[in-house]
């Protein structure tokens, strides 16, 4: 969401009405809520999110995994509240579950996406030269086809699999997240610190680690978030395709391959409650997304 | 410029031979091999040395550098080979899934370009009222929403409220373009919505920063009637962004309808991938993995391009 005003504001000056003790975390955090009502939400949906999937053993009415033979295609209501599944699976449960599968893939993916392609870009940026050429062509070839398309290339080497689908992700991302991450990390490179660092003869490794990622920390959270939603729905849809996460696990996507197509008449809360759980969870990233990147960096609004 | 141009067309060579070499050796390593899964369905027991004569029949037998010689020289002269799986020409077979997912493509650019250009532009003119929220949040939703989703609800509601299907097959629009278009405006839709999320947020933004520049503020000041100043003034400048935007998703948009196309039962190029890698149908998948890989190349060469043309001020060295 693109705001365009400059908001030098963001994250500093404490904010007015609270007690001196109040922690400083938590005056950022209230100083954000009362600028971004909606990336707020956002982050109070993930929040609850976060809780679901924690609490899923005590929240879930049935076994997510029980067949019930007796109870199939049961519309909602009764027992069932959101009803059942062509195997008799409460789809209630499957759902709360399969926040811990989107959870899980989201975070996991796109932190690690983003963490190796940060470190690819700071490298890349520092050492320059041919390096730097050789690291953003190859980047450039990953880049050069669908995220899906290469996501769908990793799983068919790996296999498919909670674990495998982490890692197409994340390989998928990688690059992107190199990219923009060098732009930022080319012009760290020129300041006077980092001149500082290497004239006192600290090595690459420390440069980088040390001076240079820190200071890449704006872009670095930007794609960070940005990449939450986008992993979360890349998993739903590779689970879709019945290339992510393999049955019987509670997965969103999952839940709408298994039959909720074909049955989509004669059931159609089947397809209709685990589409609406990706699009709420996809929803509440992308917003708290947005904001914190408005907030950090107003200009990369672009991304 | 046209130096820039021929610089920028000789560098789209070694991406693109990097694709290649790269999509042949993660080929060479997926588990299985075509021959295998040919016979797996047979179920008779096949002796070792009927799956060596199939592989020697496929050009398998070879070592790895001359079957990527071999492949590259045929994709210098644009001549792909055989499908290893049907044993026909894939030009041909791609020829006859890549006219459905053009046609798509296009189509779902103009829902896009529809919802988006107006949406934004209005959004950015509204700044902050109810209608540039409702937008905001219309294209957010966009983004959230799983295109197979949408397109799952979509053909739902078409059972719930009309009793109809769209057709299941597909028949060329030269064909009979009612039948055409009653398949294909669905999936349209639900990849259009998605793809306009993005075009209207980068519209908003643009037409925002436009409408602050000094040339706008002339415009009105001189007394322009507003509606010039948006269409003639700041509209025109607004649409660069956008124009990238839209071009990029595009190119995405070849290859990238996987899902789509699944939930539509719409034999595309994404389906033909899915199938080919199934299959390790290796000729296939490198044949449409350098396809897609080309067409995301070009198409960000292009719009690079038309951007330097549409933009006096852009010249590139």
């Amino acid at each position: 969401m693109a705001a365009t005003r400059p908001q030098p504001e963001a994250v500093a000056s404490p904010a007015p009405g609270l007690a001196l003790g109040t922690p400083r975390w938590l005056q950022a955090t209230l100083h954000f809520a009362r600028r971004k009502p909606l990336g707020a939400s956002g982050g109070a949906v993930i929040l609850l999110m976060g809780l679901v999937a924690l609490l899923a053993d005590l929240l879930a009415p049935h076994d997510p995994l029980a067949n019930d033979f007796l109870a199939m295609f049961q519309p909602p209501g009764g027992a069932y509240w959101l009803g059942t599944d062509a195997f008799g699976r409460d789809v209630l449960s499957r759902i709360i579950y399969g926040s811990r599968t989107a959870l899980l893939v989201g975070f996991t993916a796109s932190f690690s996406g983003a963490t190796v392609g940060a470190i690819i870009g700071v490298a890349s940026a520092y050492f320059g030269g041919k390096t730097d050429l050789i690291v953003q062509r190859f980047m450039d070839i990953l880049m050069s086809f669908p995220i899906i398309i290469l996501a769908l290339a990793v799983v068919a080497i790996l296999g498919i699999g909670t674990v495998n689908v982490i890692l197409a992700i994340s390989v998928s991302m990688m690059p992107r997240a190199a990219r923009v991450v060098r732009s930022s990390a080319l012009a760290i490179r020129e300041t006077p610190y980092v001149d500082a660092a290497r004239a006192l003869g600290f090595r690459p490794r420390r440069i980088i680690f040390r001076h240079m990622l820190p200071n890449v920390m704006a872009p670095y959270l930007i794609m960070l978030t940005a990449f939450l939603g986008q992993a979360i729905l890349l998993e739903a849809s590779l689970s879709f395709l019945g290339l992510g996460v393999a049955e019987p696990t509670p997965a969103w996507g999952l839940m709408l391959r298994g039959g909720a197509a074909e049955f989509a008449e004669r059931a159609p809360w089947m397809a209709l409650f685990p589409g609406l759980a990706i699009s709420a969870a996809v929803f509440a990233f992308n917003l708290f997304g947005d904001s914190l990147r408005d907030a950090l960096d107003p200009k990369l609004r672009t991304l | 410029m046209r130096r820039y141009i021929a610089t920028r067309l000789l560098l789209m060579v070694p991406t693109l031979l990097g694709v290649a070499i790269l999509i042949f050796i993660l080929m060479r390593v997926v588990p299985g091999d075509i021959v295998e899964l040919k016979y797996a369905g047979v179920g008779a027991y096949v002796s070792q040395e009927t799956l060596d004569k199939e592989r020697a029949l496929l050009g398998l037998d070879k070592p790895l550098w001359q079957q990527f010689l071999g492949w590259m020289w045929g994709v210098v002269r644009l001549d792909f080979g055989t499908s290893m799986w049907t044993g026909r020409p894939i030009t041909q077979e791609i020829a006859i899934r890549l006219q459905l997912s053009v046609q798509l493509a296009l189509m779902a650019t103009a829902v896009a370009v529809l919802l988006a250009i107006p949406l934004g532009t209005l959004a950015a003119l509204k700044q902050d009222t109810w209608v540039d929220y409702a937008v905001r949040v219309f294209s957010i939703a966009g983004l959230a929403m799983p295109s197979f989703w949408l397109g799952i609800l979509i053909i739902l509601g078409l059972l719930i409220f009309f009793r109809w299907l769209p057709p299941m097959f597909y028949t060329p629009i030269w064909v009979n373009p009612v039948e055409n278009l009653s398949q294909l405006i669905w999936p349209a839709l639900a990849v259009g919505y998605r793809y306009s999320a993005v075009a209207t947020r980068m519209t908003r933004s643009a037409v925002l920063e436009v409408l602050r520049e000094d040339y706008v503020r002339t415009a009105r000041a001189k007394g322009l009637w507003e509606k010039l100043v948006i269409t003639r003034h700041a509209m025109k400048n607004a649409m660069l962004p956008v124009l990238t935007v839209i071009g990029l998703e595009f190119a995405f948009l070849i290859g990238g309808l996987v899902v789509t196309e699944q939930v539509f039962n719409l034999n595309g190029i994404g389906m033909l991938f899915v199938e080919a890698i199934a299959r390790r149908d290796y000729t296939m998948t490198q044949s449409l993995i350098l396809l897609t890989a080309f067409v995301f190349i070009f198409v960000n060469f292009f719009v690079d391009i038309l951007y330097a043309w549409l933009d006096p001020r852009i010249r590139y060295g």
